[in-house]
């Protein structure tokens, strides 16, 4: 596909040498380079759900529209959902994770790198798989959500929903991969003196979403397993006329789903919460709360789900507590957004592109959020509910929040990515017309939602009233598009024609910029020594980050006296108390040597083929199951039990071959 | 004739509603689906709910915008070597930004609970009792204590409240008249319950819509729900239990089937429960059929009786009610054919075209389908195809002609001859002709 294509094209760098071509692509181990496929891969996936989305709003601009007909509607509908949500800003965010997590806590690789690989070959062929759907003109046509008994084969007997509940099942092997393989990296991977609370924001945020991710996907296997068996076996687990519950598909959807939520913004604050302490020369405001907030929403986020169903007649207690634990969500929440405001109280602001994104991120989420504690009171939302008002609504927390704290953060990270700069002045322009389009595409739905239009309609009559709010939000859409093409013509050529960026070219505090951009394949040449939450400052700004108050619990791992009994009570930075010794252990600062690992003689992991080899596998199992609808039985069970052996030749090859050389 | 309690409810609320119905009577043209126009008790509720929400929004919505733009305007860099404090935080703030927030939810938890119950209590012993069955793409209204079964189109009494028993017969659906109340999902293996008491005739004529996705035709699953005077209701109510306006035939036997009262014999219309004693007066009121009708038809259609108000007045119908769906193109009927009534009845009931297998008709012994929408009065009503068009011959032919191209995925299938049947992919070899389909019309639009 256009992404392994379009791979190649980051420019072959002082760090991978000897490893370029595409063969080095599909084999890398390189958490780096899958951080850049991913990314990759994702914003393929991103326009090609804006363009789902462009073909949505095309139909509705105006009342009566004959663009698409209602099942070609219904796929596009559905595909832009799914697409956003599994392929564009989950896999957007796996990215950074892949990119950053290892490069913030002090790491050279993360802890299981080939099941690394495995991940995205997962995601990819996913991705792939959900997609071919179009191509034998069966795309999913029973929403992201999927509601039984809709989706089961009564009422959907195509292979439109099929390609559905395998093509996410096979996403869901890649999300819970990479999240063991994340929070592995994080408990046993960090630099010595790296203790949790001197972890970066960003990688905070993303150890909480790994716990999301491994809490919530078993539940939509679950629900998923359970339709495929109904689709595929005859099983009665959504068959009504068998007397089954539709609400236990919602439930298991929503358990999942709301927590899902929070799994596509989570990464973003942590983004926000890199990028607005850089660019206001102050460290992050109340940073304890903001990681107690992070831990605290994804807690909570379990326990709201039944919010997703006030309409369902769950009755006024069930309706109670739902609605009171959802407004509870909204005091972490709120803390973020007072705790970004004021860490940029008081500071030096400057806007950059990243830090317009990540203002943008605080503006438009609290919008979100606050339409947001409208719905969680039962009685009101059964008003808006199914309406368009919540399309607006998820729209300014996914869209406003996700995608504008993802933006931000390439714009951050693309110099660390590449060396070189992305284009401030195109990025001006295209957070501008991002954020005029944005707003003029979902601003309007509220009202269309408050007038009365339904979601998921692909058509509507002239008269209702939502005619020029429709229009308005089409237009909007367009606005959004050129915002888009911009970036994406940014992004291609900045690789080859942006300033160099060298370490540092932010003025940030934390690990990831104390070493060359891009960073060489074993990311440090000496682990660092951490003695504090932003090291980088206590070095280039020690005067002004001498009271960062944190506990000396990880300085124990230093192996250093800090002159300080271990009380485990706040005492002042030891980088500037005892700079001597701090010097010694922990600062930290590379240059670019040009140096290979080899040279180095630090030991790295062998590429490896077998991962993506066993990734196919497991897409050609799930690929035979299509079959058996098609009445090819014996064609089925040969392709499962090929797509079966290729999975576990491949996997014990994988098993047997060593992670790395011995030097 | 006593004043039953709920009208003197209504008199003494008329100065309000008619107030609140001036001031929005202005708006309702441009937004006819508007949640902020609200003609029960229980929206109303919930609107002060939600704009109890609404201000509070803003209010946080104002502030928090605010301070950001106060921050980025007087903290923006003003030197390159500006080296700001660092500042880590501060417990007495972050302290606040917990504890206001935690408030103001309170403040809004507290109205919410309250109105969570008082809106899912029990509804009252005398209300009218209404059965909303979901189909795919249409909705079938009961009102079992009337015998009524109708499609589409929802009366209902002003000042009376009305329990909905909401169920589906396939997929999920969602029930919603925005400016009365819902929504309330149709659940299958369920039952769910909403009541409301509508209190408006100012704007009497209300669109409803489906508004959980329920496939290919969910944008066209619509309805109208009519708020007309108590007078008014039970007069429809009695015309729609009483069997077909048009050639109704007295069947041997009291078919078990039928849902409606169209198991009695036409010309007695039957008086068999407690309620039509209560309508008697309206039930037999007028006998005799439109005079052309008549005198194509003779006997059967002279028997049956003729109530007073039978369906919402078409020439009151605001814009916003009458669907302007285009008709697809490429399906064309040929308007100037006449039809014959009793040639469509003669059609229907010797089973062509299928209708027999879907439709009812009470007092037409050969139309008994409970699959489709029951078409007893099916020409009372101002819309066809679940809200999709207007209920007139033009649109009624198309529809009969080729119902799959004139709404996507419906169940109906394409029935004119020579037409492509855009769902078996395939043209219909024997289907009906266009004289036929006009004849069949020429019945249906006799069926008042």
């Amino acid at each position: 596909m256009a992404t392994t294509a379009a791979a190649p094209a980051i420019p072959a760098t002082d760090s991978y040498v000897g490893t370029s071509g595409v063969w080095s692509w599909l084999t890398t181990v390189d958490h780096k380079r899958i951080g850049t496929l991913y990314l990759f891969t994702s914003l393929f996936f991103f326009l090609l759900g804006g363009l789902e989305a462009g073909m949505i709003r095309w139909q509705l601009a105006v009342p009566n529209n004959h663009v698409l007909s209602a099942e070609a509607y219904n796929q596009m509908f559905t595909m832009h959902g799914t697409t956003m949500v599994f392929l564009a800003i989950m896999p957007l965010s796996a990215a950074f994770f892949n990119y950053l997590i290892p490069l913030q806590i002090g790491a050279r690789d993360v802890a299981f790198p080939r099941l690394n690989a495995f991940s995205y070959w997962v995601f990819l062929f996913g991705g792939i798989f959900m997609n071919a759907s179009w191509f034998v003109g069966a795309a999913p046509n029973g929403g992201w959500f999927g509601y039984a008994p809709l989706t089961t084969l009564q009422f959907s007997p195509g292979l439109n929903i099929d390609f559905w509940v395998l093509g996410l099942q096979i996403l869901g092997v890649s999300s819970l991969a990479a999240a063991f393989n994340f929070i592995t990296t994080i408990i046993n991977m960090r630099a010595p003196g790296m203790n949790l609370m001197r972890m970066p924001m960003f990688t905070w945020n993303a150890f909480v979403v790994q716990f999301l991710l491994i809490l919530a996907f078993p539940v939509i296997t679950i629900a998923l397993v359970f339709l495929q068996f109904d689709r595929f076996f005859g099983t009665n687990f959504y068959t009504i006329a068998a007397g089954a519950d539709p609400l236990l598909w919602q439930h298991l959807f929503w358990i999942f789903g709301h927590p899902e939520v929070y799994i596509l913004v989570l990464p973003a604050f942590g983004l926000t919460s890199e990028i607005i302490p850089t660019f206001s020369r102050k460290p992050i405001f109340g940073y304890p709360v903001m990681a107690y907030a992070t831990m605290l929403i994804a807690f909570l986020g379990f326990g709201v789900w039944a919010h997703h169903m006030f309409a369902v007649g769950m009755g006024p207690i069930a309706d109670t507590v739902f609605g009171v634990t959802t407004m509870l969500i909204a005091i972490p929440t709120g803390v973020k957004i007072f705790n970004w405001v004021f860490t940029m109280w008081g500071g030096s602001l400057q806007f950059t592109t990243a830090m317009k994104f990540a203002i943008a991120l605080v503006a438009l989420f609290t919008i979100g959020g606050i339409s947001g504690v409208m719905h969680a009171s039962p009685p009101a939302d059964l008003q808006q509910t199914d309406t368009y008002f919540i399309v607006a609504h998820f729209h300014y927390v996914l869209f406003g929040g996700s995608m504008m704290g993802i933006f931000g953060g390439i714009y951050y990270y693309y110099p660390k990515m590449t060396g070189r700069m992305l284009s401030e002045k195109l990025g001006n322009w295209h957070f501008w017309l991002m954020f005029i389009g944005m707003n003029l595409t979902f601003f309007p739905m509220h009202f269309s939602g408050l007038y009365g239009m339904p979601r998921r309609i692909y058509t509507y009559d002239a008269g209702q009233g939502w005619e020029r709010f429709n229009l308005t939000s089409s237009i909007g859409t367009a606005v959004l598009f050129i915002g888009l093409l911009i970036f994406v013509y940014n992004f291609l050529i900045a690789g080859r024609r942006g300033a160099i960026a060298g370490n540092d070219p932010w003025g940030a505090g934390t690990l990831e910029w104390s070493i060359p951009s891009p960073p060489p394949e074993y990311n440090f040449a000496r682990i660092p020594r951490v003695t504090s939450r932003l090291p980088l400052w206590d070095v280039k700004t020690p005067t002004l980050n001498a009271e960062v108050p944190h506990t000396d619990r990880g300085d124990r791992r230093l192996d250093v006296d800090v002159g300080t009994k271990h009380t485990g009570h706040s005492h002042p930075n030891p980088a500037n108390s005892y700079p001597q010794q701090a010097t010694e252990s922990g600062m930290h600062i590379e240059e670019a040597t040009g140096k290979s690992a080899k040279d180095l003689g630090i030991p790295m992991p062998n590429q490896t083929i077998k991962p993506l080899i066993c990734a196919a596998g497991l897409t050609i199992m799930f690929t035979g199951l299509l079959f058996i609808h098609e009445d090819k039985h014996s064609l089925a069970i040969a392709t499962i039990l090929t797509g079966a052996l290729i999975m576990t030749m491949s996997l014990y090859a994988w098993v047997l071959t060593p992670l790395e050389d011995h030097h | 004739m006593p004043v039953p309690p709920r009208l003197r409810r209504l008199t003494t609320a008329a100065l309000p509603v008619l107030a609140a119905v001036a001031l929005t009577a202005c708006n309702n043209a441009a937004y006819p689906n508007s949640i902020f126009h609200n003609h029960t008790e229980f929206n109303r509720e919930v609107g002060t709910l939600f704009k109890i929400l609404i201000y509070l929004g803003t209010a946080v919505f104002i502030f928090v915008e605010g301070l950001l733009l106060y921050v980025l305007f007087r903290y923006r860099r003003r030197s390159e070597s500006d080296r700001p404090e660092h500042v880590h935080g501060n417990t007495t703030l972050e302290i606040l930004w917990t504890a206001i927030p935690a408030l103001i939810l309170a403040f809004i938890a507290v109205p919410t609970v309250r109105t969570i119950f008082s809106t899912q209590a029990k509804a009252r012993g005398d209300a009218l009792q209404v059965e909303v069955i979901g189909h795919q793409w249409w909705w079938e209204f009961r009102y079992p204590q009337y015998k009524v079964t109708t499609a589409d189109e929802l009366y209902l009494p002003v000042g009376r409240t009305v329990n909905f028993s909401l169920k589906t017969q396939d997929v999920l659906h969602s029930f919603w008249v925005p400016q009365l109340g819902g929504k309330r999902d149709l659940i299958t293996n369920h039952t769910n319950f909403l009541w409301f008491t509508p209190d408006s005739i100012g704007v009497a004529a209300l669109n409803g819509m489906c508004v959980e996705y329920c496939g290919a035709s969910h944008a066209n699953m619509r309805f109208k729900t009519f708020t007309v005077t108590p007078a008014e209701f039970e007069q429809w109510a009695a015309h729609q239990a009483s069997p077909a306006a048009y050639g109704a035939i007295a069947p041997a036997a009291p078919a078990g089937a039928a849902p409606a009262t169209g198991a009695a014999p036409a010309a007695t219309p039957a008086v068999a429960t407690a309620d039509t004693t209560k309508r008697g007066a309206s039930v037999s009121a007028a006998p005799g059929a439109p005079a052309q009708v008549a005198a194509d038809t003779g006997a059967a259609a002279a028997t049956v009786q003729q109530a007073g108000y039978v369906s919402y007045p078409r020439e009151k119908l605001p814009a916003w009610t009458i669907p302007k769906t285009p008709t697809p193109a490429g399906l064309t009927f040929n308007t100037a054919l006449v039809g014959n009534a009793d040639r469509g009845l003669k059609l229907l009931s010797t089973g062509q075209g299928g209708c027999v297998g879907c439709h009812m008709i009470a007092g037409n012994p050969v139309m008994m389908g409970v699959i489709g929408p029951n078409l007893t009065h099916v020409a009372s009503r101002t819309t066809i195809a679940a809200g999709l068009y207007p209920n007139d011959a033009k649109h009624l032919a198309l529809w009969i002609k080729n119902a799959r191209m004139m709404k996507p995925g419906v169940i109906m299938p394409t029935l004119g001859k020579g037409q492509y049947d855009p769902v078996t992919k395939a043209v219909v070899p024997m289907g009906l002709t266009d004289e036929q389909i006009a004849d069949i019309v020429a019945y249906l639009q006799a069926l008042k």
